[in-house]
């Protein structure tokens, strides 16, 4: 019963996770891309849970299909368009042709993967009851992994003043000098 | 603490608890509208049944009859999608907030909470920002500019005043080493309710928690006397009653988290009985529900630029600072 459900969902959010990232790259409509892309993360999100990382599937969909996707929206809502169709039409045949021969190539892919490695892809992994818990995680964070740990936060404080430096209108000498006698 | 629950309870228990948040909406909107009645000198609903206390009934039928019109160039699925997502999420943010100890009736054990999880808060959190697709879908598909400007509003204050709230539990986190609500709750129980070292974060908390649910004086997104009503201009009848849901059931959730968080969750002062237990969560939840009620009859609306200036240059910092010095003093004590 509990393998059927697990099987069950997992299909669900694997073949939700390919259709939203498919409609992603192939809707005219910014706006739907968008959206599309929101699904694509909280099926993501889903799988996550599966593989038992409670905590990352909800920092996921929390920090991207929460926080980020609605800046997209934000702007993407701004720029109009609303009225455009949300499809503009089926891909042409070299296009299709391609997406066919790179489906093929995945396949060959996965089954020269499968052959290789045998009997060992059958066992499945063994987990304590606190993997992908926040403890486990953090401690992760501060022992194994900290020179990734501080450069990722380095990268984002440096990417955090280079959006207020872009975001903010440089002043004009005039302006200043004008501000100063006044 | 983790005593097996059965999945039937689990089921049962989620549909007790969902229509009792239901009906607390129901009531809260008829609470709302007496005690704003009495602050402004007037005596509010009291015609429906005694004192106007079957006036919700009367709202809902008088919703669920309306013409379900919507404007012609309103893009049909997303118009639908919009009342849905906001009211679906809305509730499912209730199911992780603990309002008991667990009781065993009759040889069952009936859990405190419907899921208690090890990153609720995290969660809460979580389903809170889809749930702010809700306003912006809806807003954008309904083809009215005073719509669309409503969900734009909506958006760019959810994410302010979402970083705020998420830095004010911090300091709750730091101290209870926990994100777990339930873990919360006891490590307070062990301790004192952390509004008191935490007031701070309680007191942002609040102000950013009145921003996050549109509440007045941040009532920018449906901000009458501008938008019309905002983000549901064009939402009529029942489709109209999901947003509204939404909104006053965020109102609850959130007051059901400060609860939590900061007022010693479902203890009382002093011993309480595990059976009583239910009755001291409600109770603090609806002393902080008059709370907000009380805010939007006296406090005036914020201009633009105010709430914007107020979310990120006063709420931001003072939780960051009050974070800074939780980790700080927990380190060292």
């Amino acid at each position: 019963m509990g393998d059927v459900l697990v099987w069950l969902i997992w299909f669900l959010a694997a073949g939700g996770l390919l259709a939203s990232g498919a409609a992603v790259v192939s809707v005219s409509n910014p706006f739907y891309s968008a959206l599309a892309l929101i699904a694509n993360l909280a099926s993501l999100a889903v799988l996550y849970l599966l593989l038992s990382a409670e905590f990352l599937a909800a920092a996921q969909v929390l920090v991207y299909a929460g926080s980020v996707m609605v800046m997209f929206l934000f702007v993407v809502a701004y720029l109009g368009g609303r009225a455009d169709a949300p499809w503009a039409g089926g891909p042409p045949l070299l296009r299709t042709a391609a997406l066919v021969a790179a489906i093929a190539l995945l396949v060959e892919v996965v089954v020269v993967l499968g052959l290789a490695w045998g009997d060992n892809l059958s066992d499945p992994a063994e987990i304590s009851a606190a993997f992908g818990s926040p403890g486990a995680i953090g401690e992760l964070f501060l022992t194994d992994h900290l020179l990734a740990f501080e450069i990722t936060s380095i990268v984002l404080l440096v990417a955090a003043v280079g959006g207020v430096i872009l975001g903010t209108t440089p002043r004009r000498r005039g302006e200043n000098e004008h501000r100063r006698e006044a | 603490m983790t005593q097996r629950v059965d999945w039937w309870v689990s089921l049962l228990q989620a549909f007790v608890v969902i229509n009792i948040v239901m009906g607390g909406f129901a009531y809260l909107t008829l609470a709302e509208r007496k005690v704003m009645g009495r602050m402004q000198l007037r005596y509010g609903p009291n015609r429906v049944g005694p004192y106007g206390l079957l006036q919700p009934i009367a709202d809902l039928v008088k919703l669920l009859h309306k013409e379900s019109f919507r404007p012609a160039a309103a893009i049909d699925w997303l118009y639908l999608l919009g009342p849905f997502l906001a009211a679906f999420t809305a509730l499912a943010t209730f199911s992780v907030i603990p309002f008991g100890p667990g009781w065993e009736i009759a040889g069952v054990y009936v859990p405190g909470q419907v899921a208690d999880l090890d990153i609720a808060l995290i969660l809460i959190f979580a389903i809170g920002s889809i749930g702010a697709y809700g306003f912006i879908v809806g807003g954008w598909a309904s083809d009215s500019k005073y719509a669309l400007l409503g969900a734009m509003r909506t958006c760019a204050q959810l994410v302010s005043y979402e970083v705020a709230l998420a830095l004010s539990v911090l300091g709750v986190v730091i101290m209870a080493g926990s994100l777990s609500l339930t873990e919360i709750v006891a490590a307070q129980a062990d301790s004192t309710w952390y509004v008191l070292p935490q007031i701070v974060g309680f007191l942002v908390f609040l102000l950013a928690g009145t921003a996050e649910t549109s509440r007045a004086p941040f009532d920018l997104p449906e901000a009458e006397q501008e938008l019309v009503a905002g983000y549901h201009t064009e939402y009529g009848g029942m489709r109209f009653g999901l947003y509204s849901m939404a909104e006053y059931i965020n109102l609850i959730t959130l007051s059901g988290l400060c609860v939590t968080l900061f007022l010693g969750g479902w203890h009382g002062i002093g011993f309480t009985p595990d059976w009583l237990a239910p009755a001291w969560f409600v109770a603090k939840v609806a002393v902080l529900l008059y709370v907000f009620i009380w805010m939007r009859t006296t406090l005036p609306r914020l201009r633009y630029d105010q709430l914007m200036r107020f979310g990120w240059k006063v709420l931001l910092p003072v939780a960051t600072l009050n974070a800074v010095v939780t980790a700080i003093l927990v380190v060292a004590l």
